[in-house]
């Protein structure tokens, strides 16, 4: 951890079933490469979303929080 | 959201938010490298995480 | 002043007598001076009781909702300016019907904020805390001194925009000069003069103290949702602790809650039994909502609040 070009930090992310997850399902079929360290968590719709998500990730450990619709 | 966590002392760079079609592959792509780049700058985190054995 | 509780004693009698409400929800002398609490008069002796101080800190629209129904029909409600935000506020989120409310509207002397009296009188019990024109009068066991009033008001009603009430029916007095004169974008969001990196430490300082109580939850008239987030358990999005993690959580979502509805009344912070500043939370929102969408919550019956519309001009610069 203490060095930082080897530091993978966690990020979870959450995509919206129809907009940006379609879009991550479409970078991996089109073998598009990128950071693996982002966690996908599927939300119906970026309605669903709520800070209640944000916050109780950060209390969980994550070092960064992406929404995306 | 983002606007409060700032006021409270979490880097602006942990919080990302955006808007991508499921066609837009290479936005999604793009943006992937963006926020890990983002949060690789800042570290890991420091502050909210529930550390169990501080707790316990 | 005391014409104004004259006045709310007489209107209150007369409305009960004549069958027009059921109940006045008003406030009455408190037993411990400077504590002037909630009372609910159901006959015309009881409203005898009521009474109209600087110490009146509740904002009464808490009791107008969260009762069962048909329990109480039409009640009558003592309300200055920011309750009376609050009834608009709950009459839009439609949780009370106007006309099941009878506003009797008070112009807002401003309230006294009993910390800061008692931190005058280090060590020593004060006895009696008395009114007298701009002055309060306090009284102990050996000593009397007069303390002007505006110097010990509470902090949010300094920089109060709106001392008479939004809606009436009946008005209990003369209206007063509409504000404080004080800015509230002057001294809202404290700690955005922070650095980043010394806001966390300052924000951590501030509710190191709490104690989980939920005083301030209570005391708001916004929070009136039948399952509190934090008694959530299944899935559990804030712990029962004090650890850090736990109280940061709490205080963040409660001022998120009440992003563009708080009317800034200040009951939160005068029921904190630590006395944390929870101000400095929902002012910082209160002061993006003015600054984003130029909107101020329970002004207008007719105004639609901007976090539940959708308008194409809606700032969105925070998404990518």
């Amino acid at each position: 951890m203490s060095d930082n070009s080897q530091y993978q930090p966690r990020i979870a992310a959450f995509l919206c079933n129809w907009c940006s997850y379609g879009a991550a399902d479409l970078a991996g079929v089109s073998r598009l490469q990128y950071p693996p360290n982002i966690h996908v968590i599927r939300i119906p719709c970026t309605g669903r979303m709520s800070p209640k998500f944000i916050l109780q990730a950060f209390r969980q450990g994550v070092d960064g929080v992406w929404v995306s619709g | 959201m983002k606007s409060l966590l700032e006021y409270v002392g979490i880097e602006p760079g942990r919080l990302h938010f955006s808007w991508i079609s499921s066609a837009e592959a290479t936005k999604f792509q793009e943006t992937v490298v963006e926020v890990t780049e983002s949060v690789k700058a800042l570290g890991p985190a420091k502050h909210m995480i529930k550390d169990i054995r501080k707790v316990a | 002043m005391e014409a104004v509780a004259q006045k709310i004693r007489e209107t209150a009698a007369k409305l009960l007598s004549e069958g027009k409400v059921d109940c006045v929800i008003g406030y009455a002398q408190g037993t411990v001076p400077m504590r002037d609490y909630p009372y609910f008069a159901y006959t015309p002796e009881e409203a005898q009781n009521l009474t109209w101080s600087p110490f009146c800190c509740n904002n009464l629209a808490n009791f107008l909702i969260r009762r069962p129904k048909g329990e109480i029909g039409k009640v009558a409600i003592v309300a200055q300016g920011c309750v009376s935000r609050s009834i608009v506020g709950l009459i839009k989120e439609n949780q009370i019907a106007r006309e099941d409310v009878y506003i009797l509207g008070v112009p807002s002397p401003g309230m006294v904020d009993r910390r800061k009296v008692q931190d005058r009188f280090p060590l020593k019990t004060i006895t009696e805390v008395t009114v007298d024109g701009e002055d309060l009068v306090v009284k102990g066991k050996d000593f009397e001194e007069r303390i002007p009033q505006k110097e010990v008001r509470r902090d949010n009603c300094y920089t109060c925009v709106q001392r008479n009430p939004v809606i009436v029916d009946e008005m209990m007095g003369e209206e007063g000069p509409s504000d404080w004169g004080g800015n509230i974008d002057a001294v809202a969001a404290p700690w955005e003069k922070l650095e980043p990196g010394e806001r966390w430490e300052a924000f951590i300082d501030e509710v190191d103290s709490c104690i989980r109580c939920y005083a301030c939850r209570d005391a708001c008239p916004l929070c009136y949702c039948h399952v509190c987030f934090v008694d959530e358990a299944m899935p559990q999005w804030c712990g029962k602790t004090q650890d850090e993690a736990d109280v940061a959580t709490f205080h963040i979502l409660r001022a998120f809650h009440c992003a563009g509805r708080c009317t800034d009344c200040g009951a939160c912070e005068s029921a904190c039994p630590q006395g944390i500043k929870v101000r400095r939370f929902t002012s910082k929102i209160e002061k993006d909502i003015r600054e984003l969408y130029d909107y101020s919550p329970g002004m207008d019956l007719e105004a639609t609040p901007p976090l539940s519309v959708y308008r194409p001009n809606d700032p969105q610069e925070f998404i990518k």
